[in-house]
């Protein structure tokens, strides 16, 4: 029973991660501010303006629309926009109700409201039709940035939006399969430092197949994830290359497995390409993406641990979810190794 | 942006409707059949293995009779 | 003897008897230059400066590959218990490496000719040229020094050139990225000393690599 609790506790892990996964909200954000392209004589100003459809995501304007404040800025540069009609709980209508000159192209969109604090849309309005002149100062309004008392909730990302729940599923198949592949390299040290042995063997082999398990699974859920983030199945990324080859090299050294037939002589020849492929998998994932940029999430050239931003949201889930998968993986390993060697022993009954 | 994608077709909308949520169920679900094809094999292995020693247990109890 | 005098002795030999039988090295550099001409038949005779770069990549990575699956004279079973009595295994690997890299060399320098000759220098800017022949001749030791390893490891699992090209080629790829990275760079006429970092990089795989087979062959080559 005590051998058996940190299995138990690990799909106790698991258990708490799923629910965590589907159950927590996600933060209030905002999609995009785009032009409608009509023009609306607004009451109370005498002139044409402009209006623009912002679209948010998990807000709540419709309570208490009149206190919703967006304001542009660029620099430090500050504009309010007064005009706003609100449609739903998502939807507003903004009046572009700006001079003919304006300081830039590009602004910062940045919406207030009680309920879901002050949102940023970094870019989210290019103005294409005004006279730049950057030297044009505007007397900037007093605004005032809060961020909102929310419930526990993960926080919103651009683009990435409701699939930042994935840093809880795609991500621990890496780091179980590191977990599996060091394993895996342990055993075959000692492999071969111990010639006569043919458990550390066992043990090798075992933990490859279940880490490139792990390592297929990670693959093929960050395709899924591609697809719908940046829009192909597959992108050139230092990050996925190096992925795919590690699953590829440890693939070769299952082939390599299967072509020979000497017991001790595969044990011998499949641990020296084992500590090959450790380093490569070494090279491949934490120093080659260090030396490149890369698109992936987490990635502005550090593949580390902690680069991740995670506020405490995510890590008070995806820190229990990385120990519950490599508890898993760990546990799946010894039953795969318990029914090789159980295998060898019904081959040497006769 | 990711409106824009919705009239492509009903499959592609369902990835991408309400902030992509549905992309989260698709790589659960490809991981839980991931883990439940492993579990499969498993018990193909452990069926072979119970078959070949049920096999050899006959041929040793003919010897010996 | 030494170590500097075995392996000197192994490189020469092995250099002997390819000479004895000169249609080996004969063979491969035939395939290399047909191998450029087929790219320059294939791209229309006006190379792109990506093409080109790729292209200079690929072949050289696939004569490698055809370098080391040539039988090794004495990897026969009954040279080989010959040579498990007198020399160190880590000298024979050291040996083999050496003689590897001499051959991939050649080879590139061949190659690298032979692109120059077909497909033009138009994509070269400044000393361009130069910088892409040390990064040919950089990758050819790197490709030496890991496929030595390999070669030894597929003729002892019995397996030929196919299991070569299975265990080799995902095991290349960081250095075919990186050689590619740098080749792209020169070409697009990035200054030498904000690439150089890329061979940097090639010349500690090489050493690794190397470092890894030292330690490792013993266990490969005994019975």
């Amino acid at each position: 029973m005590i051998q058996r609790s940190w299995k138990i506790g690990g799909l106790a892990l698991l258990g708490y991660v799923l629910c965590m996964i589907f159950l927590v909200p996600l933060g209030p954000g905002l999609l995009e501010l785009t032009d409608t392209k009509t023009a609306d004589l607004v009451v109370g100003v005498e002139h044409q303006v402009p209006v623009y459809a912002l679209t948010g995501f998990g807000t709540h304007w419709s309570e208490t629309p009149e206190n919703l404040t967006v304001v542009l800025r660029h620099g430090n540069q500050l504009a309010a926009l007064p005009l706003i009609e609100v449609i739903d709980a998502t939807h507003a209508l903004v009046g572009m109700d700006l001079p003919y000159t304006v300081p830039s192209k590009s602004w910062d969109v940045l919406v207030t409201h009680p309920i879901d604090g002050t949102l940023l849309l970094e870019n989210g309005l290019f103005l294409s039709d005004r006279f730049i002149n950057e030297q044009a100062a505007w007397d900037n309004p007093e605004i005032s940035e809060f961020l909102a008392e929310l419930p526990f909730h993960f926080p919103y990302q651009p683009r990435i939006v409701e699939t930042i729940r994935n840093l809880m599923l795609h991500v621990p198949m890496w780091f179980t399969m590191f977990l599996l592949m060091g394993i895996g390299f342990v055993a075959s040290i000692r492999q071969l430092s111990s010639a006569n042995d043919l458990n550390f063997d066992a043990k090798a082999e075992a933990s490859v197949q279940i880490g490139l398990l792990f390592g297929t699974l990670g693959l093929i859920t960050g395709s899924l994830w591609a697809r719908y983030t940046w829009g192909a199945w597959w992108v050139d990324d230092p990050q996925l290359n190096g992925a795919l080859v590690t699953v590829l090299v440890y693939a070769g050294y299952l082939i390599l497995r299967a072509t020979i037939q000497d017991v001790r002589l595969r044990a011998r020849l499949s641990s020296v390409y084992n500590l090959f492929a450790f380093v490569i998998l070494i090279i491949l994932l934490m120093v080659l993406p260090r030396f490149s940029e890369s698109l992936h999430p987490g990635k502005g050239g550090n593949p580390g641990f902690n680069s991740y931003d995670l506020d405490s949201s995510l890590r008070a889930v995806f820190y229990p979810a990385v120990l519950g998968w490599m508890m898993l993986g760990t546990w799946m390993y010894q039953i795969r190794l318990k029914e090789s060697i159980v295998e060898r022993k019904l081959r040497q009954l006769r | 942006m990711s409106h824009m994608f919705l009239q492509i077709n009903p499959l592609e909308g369902f990835f991408f409707g309400s902030g992509k949520a549905m992309v989260v169920a698709g790589v659960a679900l490809i991981i839980l059949a991931g883990l439940g094809y492993w579990l499969v094999r498993m018990e193909t292995r452990l069926q072979r293995m119970n078959d070949s020693l049920d096999e050899k247990l006959n041929d040793s109890q003919n010897q010996s009779s | 003897m030494s170590r500097v005098a075995d392996i000197r002795f192994l490189v020469q030999h092995a250099i002997r008897v390819e000479m004895r039988n000169k249609h080996g090295i004969a063979g491969l550099a035939v395939f290399a230059i047909a191998a450029v001409y087929t790219c320059y038949q294939a791209t229309g005779m006006h190379a792109e400066r990506e093409s080109w770069n790729a292209l200079a990549w690929v072949v050289l990575l696939f004569t490698a590959f055809n370098a080391v699956s040539k039988p090794w004279a004495d990897d026969a079973p009954e040279m080989r218990s010959f040579l498990l009595h007198t020399v160190r295994p880590q000298n024979w690997l050291l040996a083999r490496i050496v003689y590897y890299s001499l051959m991939l060399l050649a080879l590139g320098a061949l190659i690298f000719a032979a692109f120059l000759l077909f497909l033009g220098l138009d994509p070269f800017v400044g000393n361009g040229i130069f910088y892409f022949f040390i990064g040919i001749e950089a990758t050819a030791l790197a490709l030496a020094s890991l496929l030595a390893m390999i070669q030894a490891l597929a003729t002892r699992a019995g397996g030929g050139f196919s299991l070569i090209a299975v265990l080799g080629l995902p095991l290349i790829i960081p250095v075919i990225l990186v050689a590619t990275r740098y080749g792209m760079d020169i070409m697009k006429g990035i200054a030498f000393g904000d690439t150089a970092h890329h061979l940097l990089f090639l010349a500690t795989l090489t050493g690794g690599f190397t470092a890894l087979g030292y330690i490792l062959f013993p266990y490969l080559w005994r019975e």
